[in-house]
């Protein structure tokens, strides 16, 4: 009987723990929606998700590749939780192309690709200041938009 | 606030016919598809992709870069919309699903309203098979009749409803489907980019199929992080790893990264390596082995 109630106690936890990732994915992806893909106009949403839900001292980074000739917009969207974000561009030799740091945010660059060019957008969150047992993790979303 | 009636009939009977138009019209018995909890290797992956993003181009930025590279708009080339109901397995219909998104967005790109209606309704009856009809469902259908005249609203509400179906797969933890999905999307477009250079061979196509060498490498990675023991996802990574044996001795440029920044503050990236270009043999080597790939799916 005690077996048969743990079992259930914990099938009861693993479907509240699934339950609780996909709602906080959905919550990650209504936010860039909504707050963040209206922003990337006049440049063209490239349906591309890359976005997480991230926590003081985590980071994210995202290849992306830009073609010749074409014109993009790259946002870093975070939910206001989390405050400002460190976050920039760089290049195949790590070289940064464009930084925006916490105590001078940026939401975003535009940019234009003579050749076509690999590139990585890193995101990281500052740790929190003070002393807090709070940890309070936000949707970090990195978009890209085009010009048709 | 004024409020205008609308008979609805015109439209409801747009939607019919438009249903009719794809496929043998013999309703197919809607397949269950597994929506179990996450194993151990998905749960692993989840944690371990959580902070690292592959981006695929989607098929509408595909289409947006053969229309600029000069290419062509055949209707002939792409999947026939009496082949819906051939497919009832849930892997097909996921890797048909993509197909069918990859030539909507071809269609509408190139402006060819009619037939972006055609697959657009293959691609929701596909969907509703698949259990993805919360994402796309009639308003869709109804949104995309009325707005038939507006190209950039009919690419917005593709675009979203691409975004719709992709978020419903993840967000209930059908991820392979959506790595499928977004498997016969890529194809398909590979596939449509090397038959029109097939029939017109400019360099900025053979430049673009080229460049295709960087997201067929991000589509093999994505696909690395999930389930190895899905078979129809193993099947996937096998016909990739084919194409890019193809494209190991492919030039992309490459050379040393160069940036400015304009006095608007915009900034300006390229490399002074060469531009990338496939040779006569590599392109019709690729030309082959995706129309093979591309076959297998949709037959």
């Amino acid at each position: 009987m005690r077996i048969e109630r743990s079992l259930l106690s914990a099938s009861v936890l693993v479907a509240f723990l699934v339950l609780a990732t996909g709602s906080v994915q959905a919550q990650c992806r209504s936010f860039a929606k909504n707050k963040c893909v209206p922003q990337l106009a006049p440049y063209k949403f490239n349906e591309s998700f890359n976005g997480a839900q991230l926590a003081p001292g985590e980071e994210a980074e995202v290849n992306l590749t830009f073609y010749s000739g074409q014109e993009y917009r790259v946002m870093v969207c975070v939910h206001q939780i989390l405050g400002d974000v460190n976050w920039k561009l760089v290049d195949s030799n790590n070289k940064i192309v464009f930084e925006s740091l916490a105590d001078k945010p940026k939401t975003h660059f535009d940019l234009k690709a003579t050749s076509t060019s690999q590139m990585k957008v890193v995101v990281w969150v500052p740790p929190t200041k003070g002393q807090s047992d709070m940890v309070h993790t936000g949707c970090v979303a990195i978009m890209v938009g085009f010009k048709e | 606030m004024m409020h205008m009636r609308t008979n609805r009939w015109p439209v409801a009977f747009a939607l019919l016919v438009l249903l009719s138009a794809c496929g043998g019209g013999t309703e197919q018995e809607t397949l269950n598809v597994d929506e179990g909890q996450p194993n151990g290797v998905e749960q692993a992956r989840l944690e371990s992709t959580k902070k690292i993003f592959y981006s695929i181009p989607s098929p509408m930025e595909t289409a947006a870069l053969l229309k600029k590279a000069g290419a062509t708009y055949n209707k002939n080339i792409l999947n026939d919309v009496n082949n819906v109901d051939k497919y009832t397995s849930a892997s097909k219909q996921a890797l048909n699903l993509g197909v069918y998104g990859a030539d909507l967005s071809y269609a509408s790109v190139f402006n060819h309203t009619q037939e972006s209606m055609f697959y657009t309704s293959c691609a929701k009856r596909l969907a509703d098979r698949l259990g993805v009809s919360s994402a796309f469902n009639d308003s869709t259908l109804e949104a995309m009749e009325k707005s038939q005249n507006d190209r950039d609203a009919l690419l917005d509400i593709i675009s979203e409803t691409y975004w719709e179906v992709d978020r419903y797969l993840k967000v209930n933890d059908r991820e392979s489907t959506s790595a499928l999905m977004i498997v016969g999307g890529w194809v398909e477009g590979l596939y449509i980019a090397t038959q029109v250079a097939g029939a017109k061979s400019t360099p900025e196509l053979r430049q673009r199929i080229a460049e295709q060498k960087i997201s067929l490498g991000d589509l093999i990675s994505l696909l690395a992080t999930y389930d190895d023991s899905d078979p129809a996802l193993q099947s996937a990574r096998e016909d990739l790893n084919s194409l890019q044996a193809l494209y190991a001795d492919v030039k992309i440029g490459g050379g040393q990264p160069t940036s400015s920044t304009q006095a608007d503050g915009i900034i300006v990236v390229g490399n002074d390596g060469e531009t990338a270009a496939l040779t006569d043999a590599q392109l019709n080597a690729i030309r082959e082995r995706v129309a093979a790939i591309r076959n297998s799916y949709i037959n």
